[in-house]
């Protein structure tokens, strides 16, 4: 209900009785009269009122007739009262509502035609259902346009002023970069302090805007609603999973909408703990990428004057050829395959029962190596589940949440909502630990700046002082008791002064988190690249693993461990079993049952158990000949790895190269043959988001030219390989997945996971936690500077590069940010240059001034190649899960001097 | 359709050495299978009819229909209720004005509007000339078919006048769209009333032309008298309406008792046939051509000046002239255009007399700007029906005078 | 129905045939009567005013194209036969047009609701209906096309809009419509 009444989520309200039309109805005490009323199924009028913020009365449409009250009131900001009786209907209040369109009307512009938001405007559906006739006294405002943000133009001419805008921005989004302004005798919304606007542009204030006051600039006067197709479908940036409808016309992608839209705007405040239904800027606004020219339309192959267009049936028959040319000649272990985890399940679970089944190797991978499998690997290894613990609404509604190493506002902004819902509406301590001073770090109740590269140790640190202060819970810990003293055992190894110098943390700050953090009843940890992409992600998890378990946060509801995925569907990929440690469904590749299993499913026998290399393995076995042949679908590690990982030596190695990718990436130029592809918009299938929903990805449009599906590329393969998959709609290898693992498809409705943490504790948890607590000192380097490859809230990957509009509000500056204080002591100013040097070699480069990067530190986009600074970072490898560590370098700045 | 898989199975698949060819009906060896049309000009469209005769005499006849059909009323679940009016003149195209009229009628019903007076009587007046361009066209075919040439040229000069004027009224000869849900498109100008009223002293003495024609004529006469006779009873059973029903001597005409437009208002008389053969039915239509022009006269008198549209802004459009100017009208305009107007959940029945008989709409709403289901009950279809009962017995040269006197249009009959 | 005579006149009718020579009568006036038909291509019938013709775009009269490119014409269109592509003119910030606009006019069935709908009455229909060609492509008429046509029959556009009660004569002119918003300056530092 849109008045918020409670700020605990523990706190039940009350139950009363009031009088609606005659009819006896409940509701919940405080809430709003307009929710009572919504929730009968009557619909009033309301242009102002959206569920998911306080009511605004504005728009003065949501007029009733209260028994002992002459004039008609505003329900939405009247609270419910036991005992009101209610008249919602009748020709009184029907002229008054008239009333109140004509006074909107009256100062509207005529220009239906021109605007984007006819036959999507709540206005013209008011005024058309009131049936107002020939206003008297119309005038124009005549208010210029303002087209100074990048994003979104604002037409105040048709603002009604009703402020959902201003509203969602404010509450829902938290960011307040919107506000009202009086200018020339008319309430405007502009961007706070009447500045060209800049924020997240989530593009929330658009979707709820009920007239056509606010446009978005990519798709400005290209469209009217009837003319375009809406598909429900799911996001394919980040782990989050949000459902978009994409709007398309013909073959043009014209627009993305969001479920959130004026539209939409009755529900139960209660249910957005499950979400809100919006986008953020890279779904509702990246949406190029899909109709791009540079989208690849046929195969191309390799000549000796370079790649040409070649048909299909040549393309297939010299990439099969070459496969069955490597099988034969050096066996089956020759050829690898790695996939990015953008691809539905679909293709993913065809594509590791291709290289199992259909080639023989256990040599692939997918991009959840990149980090996710860290965290996937060590919740698998000591609890025995393999994705997130936490619904969104567990997450709302914790008391306590610590976000470690997570920029979540920027590498996952909608689920972040979550956490500015806990601290706003239900005001949760937050502990943000991170190496920057996020977004999130300022809403929170206890931000925490470490040093960069410490947050793993910060943890740790936390684990120390719960178990000598004895925050433990009892009864976690008695069912274990040897684990527990190994436990005690390996803190003693580690001292606070070490932790608080190394962190930068002072001790009292870490008792205080871990006191927090022990005592609330609901307890959430989420972390994110700051910890799974960070040198020792592993241990750093199970580290998480300890501290869940000695607070007891492992068995009590409301608690978990969660970590947020950076690509789309990384979870799927590692339930579909793309590693070559996990066959599909999570189970260990060496199980015997589970092999005896898939490979009667497959019909054909699984490569032997104790193979498989990863991600590293297989590019470093490409670099020593041991891999002939590498198949790439959509994965691009020349220009993901850094140029210290020699991808290029080891792609030039092989004698087969296929790509397989919608554009023509760098590692594709050097392919032998590279097959077109389709994005997610042209495909059918499902997508695993970092919760566990299992959610669709459905068709908007058909592959462009020559273009085909992923799985229909390998079947086509497996076809002229002379084994054919027996799939011949996305339909069959659906029916397969749902017969060998049942419940997989949930609908967006996972089951709960549950923790199992008694095995691990009991078997290998006391020589392992040995091993995680040893005192580091981090190497004292010889390089001042830490240099970060950070995520941008506008960009994912590399993909969204190929976005035109995601370009336009975030192009590659080709700059490295620094704090002030570092621009003063090497004595240069914004955009001087400077030479960064590694032990790897140098690159010069613009800086840029940015408050949000701590002193001693830089960063630079990960997302971009040019100027080449990720190819200068040194990679380290996980010794266990084998995760590539590159986000983090030392390095030396030099000044140098203009010329 | 199980009745003509049973006829179609006995035509093509008795093969003598077949083992079943005993459960089969047994194959008159006299008799003779004939496949009429659906390329046949006088069976007026694409219709198709498989008889079985003995000698010449039709034993057994059955139509076989949908060569002409464009799903019309799955179009209609696909666009507005207004945007639906275009595809009704294609029903019946030789009477585009009236199937129009009965449509709008239709959607009136169900949305409750009221329409103006003088767009009442506009609308009898063209539904009236309407009817004699329909009479005056099934009279000059009918003849045409039976071998009477002269009389079709006559006709068809006469109806060429009346689709002219059409032409000036709204723009289009045969596909009007000149009905609006809610009143009429375009008022009659000065000259078009000036014109019409030219007409009404201008065809009575054709009609009497025609007459002399046939009225005596001993090859119309043999023709027509005493073929495809049908008992006033068995027409009631097969549901046939309009000149076929009245000329067996039942006296249904929908203007006259369950009166609309401005029927109610203007003086007429429904001619009523005795024998129910063709000629009684040639006779009715020549007589209604006659009553057209009384009413028209009528309208034509009683006419006044005022509004041609119902002023309903949730459902008819607004005056150009007001979009350009007005918020609510343009706001009207393109509501109604994009969207159209949110019809109230329910089913409605509206039958109209068209020159053919009983033209109904049945509209099925569910709420929202399109119909959820919209059937047509088209005259010819209906009349189709009865096709066999009224052949069997005639020769094969009667089977084209019993489609004529149906005035049978495919386009309406398939939709 | 006919009045009944006496046997003897019947017969004697029937003998002499006479309802023949009756209509033959008929027939024989009308030798003298001016023939209804007339002799196409060379002579043309007048068309009205009204006459639902081939569509044109049109222009104001200072040349200024009057289609916004709102794309109600496409909505109205019963057979979808229409199809407007509209984008923000680069010329003129913030000024929407018809990219591109088609009509097939294969498909369309001339009813006059794109016209009706049209809400700048950039659309007008015209007297044009000879525009038979070997070549079905062609029919597709672009924008180009039916600007021509407006172009050529500018007269016969400008009647329709009168005829149907869609514009008043002397008010074709550009200040009678809405106004289009106008982009604030950006400031230099902005």
């Amino acid at each position: 209900m849109a008045l918020k009444p409670v700020t605990t989520p523990d706190a039940e309200a009350a139950t009363i009785e009031l009088t609606l039309d005659g009819k006896t109805v409940t509701a919940k005490e405080g809430v709003s009269l307009y929710d009572v009323i919504a929730s009968t199924g009557k619909i009033v009028p309301a242009m102002c009122y959206h569920y998911t913020f306080d009511p605004f009365g504005s728009c003065g449409m949501c007029l009733v007739m209260q028994e002992g009250k002459k004039a008609p009131v505003r329900s939405c900001t009247a609270k419910a009262t036991a005992g009101m009786v209610i008249r919602t209907e009748g020709e009184d209040l029907f002229l008054a509502r008239k009333k109140a369109v004509e006074k909107h009307l009256s100062v509207h512009p005529l220009d239906c035609p021109v605007c984007d938001a006819d036959g999507h405007c709540e206005l013209q559906d008011t005024a058309f259902q009131h049936g107002v006739t020939n206003l008297a006294n119309a005038k124009q405002k005549n208010i210029p346009e303002d087209t100074r943000s990048l994003v979104l133009d604002f037409n105040m001419n048709r603002c009604i002023a009703c402020g959902e805008c201003i509203n969602i921005c404010k509450d829902v989004q938290r960011i307040d970069a919107l506000q009202f302004i009086k200018k020339g005798g008319f309430t405007q919304v502009v961007a706070k302090g009447d500045q060209p606007l800049v924020c997240e542009f989530c593009g929330d204030c658009l979707a709820v805007c009920p007239v056509g006051a606010i446009t978005n600039k990519f798709s400005k006067y290209a469209y009217k609603p009837w003319q375009l197709r809406k598909t429900t479908t799911t996001c394919n940036y980040c782990g989050d999973g949000c459902q978009m409808y994409l709007e398309t016309k013909d073959t043009d992608v014209i627009r993305v909408t969001s479920p959130l839209s004026w539209k939409n705007k009755w529900g139960d405040r209660a249910d957005t703990v499950n979400g809100h239904g919006g986008l953020c800027v890279r779904g509702r606004f990246g949406f190029q990428f899909i109709d791009s020219p540079a989208r690849l339309t046929q195969p191309l192959v390799r000549t000796d004057t370079g790649l040409i267009e070649a048909p299909w049936i040549d393309a297939m028959d010299l990439a099969a050829g070459r496969l069955a040319y490597v099988k034969a000649q050096y066996g089956a272990q020759a050829i690898a395959g790695l996939i990015t985890a953008r691809c539905t399940n679909e293709d993913l679970y065809v594509f590791q029962r291709f290289m199992r089944a259909v080639i023989g190797t256990n040599h692939l991978d997918s991009s959840a190596r990149y980090g996710h499998m860290n965290f996937v690997r060590a919740m698998h290894r000591a609890l025995g589940i393999g994705r997130m613990m936490n619904t969104s609404a567990e997450i709302t509604k914790a008391n306590a949440i610590l976000l470690v190493g997570s920029n979540i506002t920027e590498t996952n902004p909608v689920a972040s909502l979550r956490v500015k819902a806990a601290i706003g509406t239900y005001k949760a301590q937050v502990i943000v630990v991170d190496e920057a001073p996020t977004n999130i770090a300022k809403l929170a109740s206890h931000p925490l700046l470490v040093k960069p590269g410490t947050e793993g140790l910060f943890v740790q640190g936390m684990v120390k002082s719960i178990v000598e202060q004895d925050l433990i819970d009892e009864e976690a810990v008695h069912a274990h008791p040897q684990a527990f003293a190994a436990l005690q055992k390996a803190v003693e190894k580690i001292s606070f002064t070490d932790i608080s110098t190394q962190t930068g943390i002072p001790v009292d700050q870490i008792h205080e988190v871990a006191r927090i953090f022990a005592e609330a009843p609901r307890s959430v940890i989420l972390c994110g690249e700051g910890l799974t992409r960070q040198p020792g992600g592993y241990h750093h998890m199970l580290t998480l693993f300890d501290l869940a378990w000695v607070t007891g946060k492992l068995r009590q509801p409301g608690c978990g461990i969660n970590a947020y995925i950076e690509e789309a569907n990384e979870q799927g990929a590692v339930d579909m079993g793309v590693a070559p440690e996990f066959l599909p469904g999570l189970l260990r590749f060496d199980d015997p049952a589970a092999r005896e299993k898939w490979s009667r499913v497959w019909g054909a026998d699984l490569p032997p158990s104790g193979q498989g290399a990863h991600l590293m393995d297989i590019l470093e076995r490409c670099r020593s000949g041991e891999i002939k042949a590498l198949y790439l679908v959509g994965e691009n590690p020349l220009a993901t790895l850094p140029a210290s990982a020699n991808v290029e030596a080891a792609l030039r190695n092989l004698e087969v190269l296929i790509c397989q990718d919608p554009f023509l990436t760098d590692t594709g130029r050097m392919a032998h043959v590279v097959f077109p592809a389709a994005t997610f918009a042209e495909k059918d299938g499902t997508m695993t988001n970092q919760e566990g929903k299992v959610q669709f990805v459905r068709p908007a449009l058909d592959p462009p030219g020559e273009s085909a599906l992923d799985w229909h590329i390998m079947a086509g393969l497996a076809d002229a390989l002379g084994s054919p998959m027996p799939y011949e709609t996305t339909q069959d290898i659906q029916n397969e997945i749902r017969r060998e693992l049942p419940t997989y498809y949930n609908l967006g409705r996972p089951k709960k996971v549950e923790a199992r943490p008694d095995a691990y504790l009991a078997s290998q948890y006391c020589e392992e936690v040995d091993q995680r607590y040893t005192p580091v000192t981090l190497p004292s380097e010889n390089r001042p500077f830490r240099l970060r490859l950070i995520q941008l809230l506008y960009h994912s990957g590399k993909l969204s590069t190929r976005a035109s509009g995601l370009m336009a509000i975030s192009p590659n500056t080709k700059r490295l940010h620094l704090h002030r204080e570092d621009l003063e002591r090497l004595g240069i100013h914004q955009g001087g240059r400077v030479r960064l040097i590694t032990d790897q070699g140098s690159v010069d480069l613009e800086v840029e001034e940015d408050l949000s990067v701590m002193p001693g530190s830089c960063t630079f986009p990960e997302h971009f190649t040019e100027p080449p600074l990720k190819d200068l970072v040194s990679v380290q490898l996980d010794p266990i899960t084998g995760v590539p560590y590159f986000k983090l370098t030392g390095v030396t700045l030099e000044p140098i001097a203009s010329t | 359709m199980a009745h003509l898989e049973d006829q179609r199975s006995t035509v093509y698949h008795v093969d003598p050495s077949h083992p079943e060819t005993d459960t089969l009906p047994t194959l008159r060896t006299e008799e003779l299978l004939l496949n009429m049309g659906p390329q046949h000009p006088s069976t007026h469209g694409v219709l198709k009819v498989i008889l079985e005769l003995e000698g010449e005499r039709i034993v057994k006849s059955t139509p076989v229909m949908g060569f002409l059909h464009r799903g019309v009323e799955k179009l209609a679940e696909h666009g507005t209720y207004h945007q639906f009016i275009p595809h009704t003149d294609r029903l019946d195209y030789v009477c585009a004005m009236y199937n129009n009229f009965a449509y709008c009628r239709a959607v009136e019903k169900l949305m409750g509007i009221t329409v103006p007076d003088r767009a009442e009587y506009l609308r009898t007046i063209v539904a009236e000339v309407q009817r004699i361009i329909g009479h005056l066209f099934w009279l000059g075919t009918q003849a045409l078919d039976i071998g009477a040439m002269t009389v079709f040229f006559y006709t068809f000069r006469d109806r060429e006048i009346l689709l002219d004027w059409f032409d000036e009224l709204c723009g289009a000869r045969l596909t009007t769209s000149w009905y609006r849900i809610g009143g009429v498109e375009r008022d009659f100008t000065p000259e078009l009333e000036q014109k019409i009223r030219k007409f009404l002293d201008y065809f009575p003495p054709k009609i009497d032309e025609y007459v002399v024609f046939l009225e005596r004529n001993r090859i119309w006469l043999a023709r027509t008298k005493g073929v495809a006779v049908i008992s006033a009873e068995d027409a009631l059973s097969f549901g046939l309406s309009g000149p076929t029903l009245r000329g067996s001597g039942v006296d249904y005409d929908l203007r006259k008792y369950e009166s609309y437009g401005a029927y109610p208002r203007c003086e007429f008389s429904v001619p009523v046939g005795k024998n129910g053969d063709t000629y009684d039915r040639y006779w009715i239509r020549i007589e209604e051509m006659r009553e057209s022009i009384k009413i028209i006269r009528q309208c034509m008198d009683q006419m006044e000046p005022g509004p041609i549209m119902a002023d309903v802004p949730s459902v008819t459009l607004p005056p150009k002239e007001r979009v350009f100017t007005n918020l609510e009208s343009m706001i009207q305009q393109f509501k109604l255009f994009s969207q159209g107007f949110d019809a109230p959940v329910g089913e409605i029945y509206c039958g109209t007399e068209a020159h053919k008989g009983e033209l109904g709409f049945y509209i099925v709403s569910t709420g929202g700007g399109r119909p959820y289901r919209l059937k047509i009950r088209a005259p010819s279809f209906i009349h189709m029906g009865a096709f066999d009962h009224m052949a069997r017995g005639y020769m094969i040269a009667d089977a084209i005078t019993i489609f004529g006197t149906y005035d049978i249009v495919m386009g309406e009959c398939d939709r | 129905m006919p009045t009944t005579s006496s046997p003897a006149k019947k017969l004697f009718d029937t003998v002499l045939f006479r309802e023949i020579w009756e209509a033959m009568k008929v027939t024989f006036r009308h030798m003298f009567h001016r023939p209804m038909t007339f002799e196409y291509p060379r002579e043309k019938r007048t068309i009205p005013d009204t006459h639902r013709g081939a569509l044109a775009l049109l222009r104001y009269d200072d040349g200024q194209e009057r289609c916004v490119g709102c794309d109600l014409c496409e909505a109205a269109c019963p057979s979808h036969c229409i199809k407007v592509i509209s984008e923000e003119d680069k010329t003129r910030p913030l000024q929407r047009y018809a990219k591109e606009f088609y009509i097939d006019i294969t498909k369309c069935v001339f009813c006059g609701y794109c016209v009706e709908a049209c809400p700048v009455n950039a659309l007008a229909m015209t007297k044009l209906y000879e525009y038979s060609t070997p070549d079905k492509r062609t029919l597709l008429f672009d924008k180009a096309r039916l600007y021509e046509i407006g172009e050529r029959y500018l007269e016969d556009g400008k009647r329709y809009l009168y005829a149907h009660n869609q514009e008043k004569e002397g008010e074709e002119s550009r200040a009678y419509r809405y106004q289009f918003p106008v982009p604030v300056q950006k400031t230099p530092n902005a």
